[in-house]
């Protein structure tokens, strides 16, 4: 009888745990917490007492359990079972792991790290095969293992450099699987790599069988230097009326001496448009600042650079310049109502550059179809639902798309439902809670899931207790969305979807007359929260990293297409809505039916600045980061699915039998402790 | 009679089931009033401040007609609030708060007394406030009129935490409150007498009264399990094998001789000192303060 994972059988050891555990037999039966131990420690204790062993049977069974426990997991095979020898006695299976992140682009390392895979593919003797992956935050395989050292050598010739960063664990992952599949007894892993540090994460995930080689190729040098742009931040700027961005970038340095100053250059449509010498002095990062620039009318490409260095892949950072989208808010105030009345809605409207507003007014009665042209979002400011013609045109606006934040207030309620969406709560049978009797009630609950609310989960990241609210409407909307609650339960804020669009109701007025919202800190913030999510607004960030995978919007008809390399290879075959960010650069791209210049969509992509950290790691330190698993994966990996089953069918039948005894165990021992008790 | 006859006793686990920590302490203090049968604010003296001159609106019944009889113009009288102390409340968050053995926490005690208190001082136009603390201050909410819904905010969303520590918070705190006035710590403790006074004395330096409440959950003080385990010590991890039939009496009399120890050196340095368990009602910790604030008046 033979044993596929012999070195289970050290688990017979564990026989001598029942064995001490009968004759120093410890009290104590599980982890208990506690406040603290201050008084426990000080009490002289004696957990353990000396016994003679009692309870033979139960001991017996202790034992019994143990050992068949640790023969089962052994795999016994009988002699003369044939299948479960390996396939292929003393053949070698060699996969070489290939590093291809953008740091490989340092110096020569990539031409090193060929000559090192090539030089170890030539080492594979006759009857061995091997195979290459190539691996950067994935892993892909050039193809399955092979004894073809000419088509290895293609592959090897044919590989480029990526953009991505590194992970260790998913090559190897990958390269096991490639050895296990090729059914050889002997398997190599050849990991040919600059070894940076960040490439360890998510190793200890890697088991590593036992019987499996992992050699390397360390490609790092002992002195990397290294010059990168790690972030690019646009702030907008408006300066007598006209909008600009002052851009500022942040560079940092590794393993340089102090020295001259760094030459760092704005450029804006290909065109330099400022320059600038950051002297960093002795610190490893400074910001550079360049002086704001006016927005131009379309989106236009723009980029920080660095003079090039070593790794020149992280010395650009590409960013898109595009006209701040201005959010277009009609505030539809009550007939005759005098201009001051919205004076804290316009008030907070009008400062915030993310976005920025282009505020409007209009009394209900004046409202026309025309005013909400490039509305995003429409303010009922303590004024009922328009009725007739501007309550419908209204409603198509919502189901077009846009929102209406309705704030009820003292007269924000409809004399009918004439043009009143029925979806909408009928709020004219709402009655006015008067908490002036008690100060006022205050908000005891807010949705810090949803958008509106997001910002403010933090702790001190807005404070709305210390908002009074006088008077308030009640609603009753069951199929709403309630985002915010009074302490008394009724709410305050509700969300009702109607057709593409959204309507927001304000239980109370964005005024002084009924709260002092209007006073508070938080006020600001939560309009301009409000009114960006009625209006669906979502910034589109200036720059995406590599490896996103970007969701176009959808197109009524027609489809994407890519007007250069970049982002015809990046679009995802199938309904062309996806584009995979796989290099850095500029994507561009616009619908099939629509050739004009202002259609077109701009995506800037960057590296990883990550990436641009080349701390090297200890190689040594990389294979004691594996979990290596006993030599069952070993031993076994190289028999073939089917016929590995057959040969280790034997140990179910000791594993029941040791859970059959460890049960009878469970049994006999609360039996023997009840009669303790 | 007692001095508690005729108030309701709340159950603190009834009242874990109110999320709402405003509605808890209106509902302990409005009962623990009610329950009194006499306003705790009654008797006590409004002092006269200044004159100003009446608007629309004024209550007529303030005007003082002496000085209108002498000046022909309208007067009104006012007077200094009936009370303007600082009432700062010291909550101790570290992870041994967390102990419960009976549903509800040392830690969700302490909220719940921390609001009541906190309710009740402000009903006495106090200006409240708050310090949460583990082995540093975690949150500070400043003393004031207005911070009421403050202070029942950060002890809503407070959460227990690291390891406790009283010398360091307490003297940020009284660094922090420059106004004397009572400070309420709110503690289980786990220090020596002599360390923890020491701490609370930089509370007291500052002129301020102070009262202590030291929680302790029952099964602390009454070490009640009997099969042996492995203890561990909820803030530092550190595990003992205990033996508790071995170890139950002399636990319970060093328990007893830190309380009493505790009990002695507050008492010398005139700091105010109860230990609650926290299966009793909150009602009683509210009559310690309430006699201790009347006591506090009387000297001021």
């Amino acid at each position: 009888m033979g044993f596929l994972a012999p070195a289970f059988l050290l688990g017979l050891l564990a026989l001598s745990v029942p064995v001490l555990l009968h004759l120093v037999q410890r009290e104590r039966r599980h982890t208990r917490v506690f406040p603290s131990l201050m008084f426990l420690r000080r009490v002289p204790h004696h957990s353990v007492r000396r016994r003679r062993i009692h309870h033979w049977l139960l001991l017996a069974l202790r034992c019994g359990g143990l050992a068949l426990l640790a023969v089962a997991f052994a795999q016994p095979v009988l002699r003369g079972n044939e299948r479960a020898r390996p396939l292929v006695d003393g053949a070698t299976a060699r996969v070489v792991l290939v590093d291809r992140s953008y740091s490989m682009s340092y110096g020569d390392r990539w031409t090193r790290a060929q000559e090192a895979a090539r030089r170890v593919l030539d080492e594979t003797g006759a009857g061995d095969v091997a195979g290459l992956v190539f691996f950067g935050e994935g892993a892909e395989a050039a193809g399955p293992l092979t004894d073809d050292r000419a088509v290895l050598g293609a592959a090897l010739d044919e590989a480029e450099l990526g953009w991505e960063g590194t992970r260790f664990a998913p090559a190897l992952k990958l390269g096991m699987r490639l050895l296990d599949e090729s059914g050889r007894q002997n398997r190599e892993l050849i990991l040919v790599s600059d070894f940076q540090s960040r490439a360890l994460d998510g190793l200890d995930e890697v088991l590593l069988p036992a019987g499996t080689d992992l050699r390397w190729v360390d490609l790092s040098e002992t002195e990397a230097r290294n010059r990168s742009i790690t972030e690019v931040t646009l702030q907008r700027v408006y300066e007598g009326g006209r909008e600009g961005v002052a851009i500022a970038a942040r560079v940092a340095r590794q393993g340089e001496e102090p020295g001259e100053p760094v030459p760092v250059t704005l450029e804006l449509g290909g065109r330099v448009v400022g320059s600038r010498l950051l002297d960093l002095g002795d610190e490893s990062a400074g910001t550079v600042r360049f002086d704001p620039v006016p927005v131009p009318s379309l989106a236009q490409h723009a980029l920080v650079r660095l003079e090039p260095d070593a790794l020149p892949r992280d010395d650009v950072f590409r960013f898109v310049l595009a006209p701040g989208r201005e959010l277009g808010v009609l505030i539809v105030g009550r007939d005759g109502g005098r201009r001051t009345e919205s004076l804290f809605l316009r008030r907070a409207l009008a400062i915030g550059d993310r976005p920025r507003f282009d505020v409007r007014l209009r009394e209900r009665l004046a409202l026309r179809r025309q005013d909400l042209a490039g509305a995003g979002a429409v303010i009922l400011n303590d004024t009922p639902w328009p009725t007739g013609e501007a309550g419908e045109t209204l409603r198509t606006f919502v189901e077009g798309g846009g929102g209406v934040l309705a704030a009820l207030g003292a007269r924000g309620v409809p004399a009918g439902r004439d043009g009143f969406p029925p979806e909408l709560p009928a709020t004219a049978e709402g009655r006015v809670v008067d908490r002036t009797a008690d100060w006022g009630g205050n908000l005891a609950f807010l949705d810090y899931d949803h958008p509106v609310f997001e910002i403010f989960r933090r702790p001190r990241s807005g404070d709305f207790s210390s908002a009074r609210f006088q008077r308030y409407r009640t609603l009753s909307a069951p199929s709403a969305t309630v985002l915010a609650r009074f302490d008394d339960g009724n709410p305050a804020l509700v969300e009702i979807p109607l057709g593409g669009g959204r309507v927001l109701l304000w239980t109370s007025s964005l005024d002084t007359l009924w709260n002092d919202l209007p006073l508070q800190p938080v006020f600001l913030p939560f309009v301009h929260r409000l009114v960006a999510h009625a209006a669906g607004h979502v910034e589109s960030p200036a720059w995406r990293r590599v490896g996103d995978v970007l969701e176009l919007p959808e197109l009524d008809e027609g489809h994407w297409i890519g007007l250069n390399p970049l982002a015809e290879g990046g679009l995802v075959e199938g309904d062309g809505r996806f584009v995979r960010l796989e290099a850095a650069g500029f994507y561009e791209l616009r619908p099939s039916r629509d050739e004009d210049e202002e259609a077109v969509l701009t995506i800037a992509v960057n590296v990883d600045p990550g990436e641009a950290d080349l701390t090297t790691a200890d190689p040594e330190e990389v294979a004691a980061g594996l979990t290596r698993v006993g030599g069952a994966a070993s031993d076994g990996a190289a028999l073939g699915g089917a016929e590995r089953q057959q040969g280790q069918n034997g140990w179910w039948f000791l594993l029941l039998a040791a859970l059959a005894v460890l049960a009878a165990e469970t049994a006999l021992s609360n039996r023997l402790s009840q009669a303790v008790r | 009679m007692p001095a508690t006859a005729g108030a309701r006793f709340l159950d603190p686990k009834v009242l874990a089931r109110i999320e709402n920590l405003e509605l808890l302490a209106r509902t302990v203090v409005e009962g623990f009033i009610n329950g009194l049968h006499r306003s705790p604010y009654l008797g006590r003296s409004v002092d006269f401040a200044e004159h100003r001159a009446y608007m629309p609106g004024d209550d007529i019944r303030r005007i003082d007609w002496r000085l209108f009889a002498r000046t022909d113009r309208y007067y009104v009288k006012e007077f200094e609030a009936d009370s303007n102390s600082n009432f700062l409340v010291l909550l101790d968050a570290s992870r041994s708060m967390q102990f419960s053995s009976h549903g509800i926490s040392k830690l969700d005690y302490g909220r719940y007394l921390a609001a009541c208190l906190t309710h009740f001082a402000h009903k006495q136009r106090d200006r409240v406030g708050l310090v949460t603390f583990d082995e540093d201050v975690v949150d500070f909410v400043p003393p004031s009129a207005k911070h009421r819904e403050a202070v029942l905010h950060a002890l809503d969303r407070l959460e227990g935490g690291g390891r406790g520590e009283l010398r360091g918070p307490l003297l940020k705190a009284a660094e922090a409150s420059r106004r004397r006035g009572i400070c309420v710590v709110i503690s289980d403790l786990y220090e020596e007498p002599d360390a923890a006074l020491r701490a609370v004395r930089h509370l007291a330096r500052r002129g301020s009264d102070v009262i202590v409440f030291h929680l302790l959950d029952p099964a602390e003080v009454r070490f009640p399990d009997d099969a042996s385990a492995n203890y561990e010590d909820l803030e530092t991890g550190e595990r003992m094998p205990v033996v508790p039939d071995y170890m139950r009496e002399q636990y319970r009399a060093l328990v007893a001789e830190h309380v009493a120890a505790l009990e002695r050196r507050f008492g010398e340095n005139r700091v105010d000192y109860l230990l609650i368990e926290t299966d009793t009602p909150l009602d009683q910790a509210l009559f310690h303060y309430l006699v201790r604030r009347q006591r506090f008046d009387r000297v001021r």
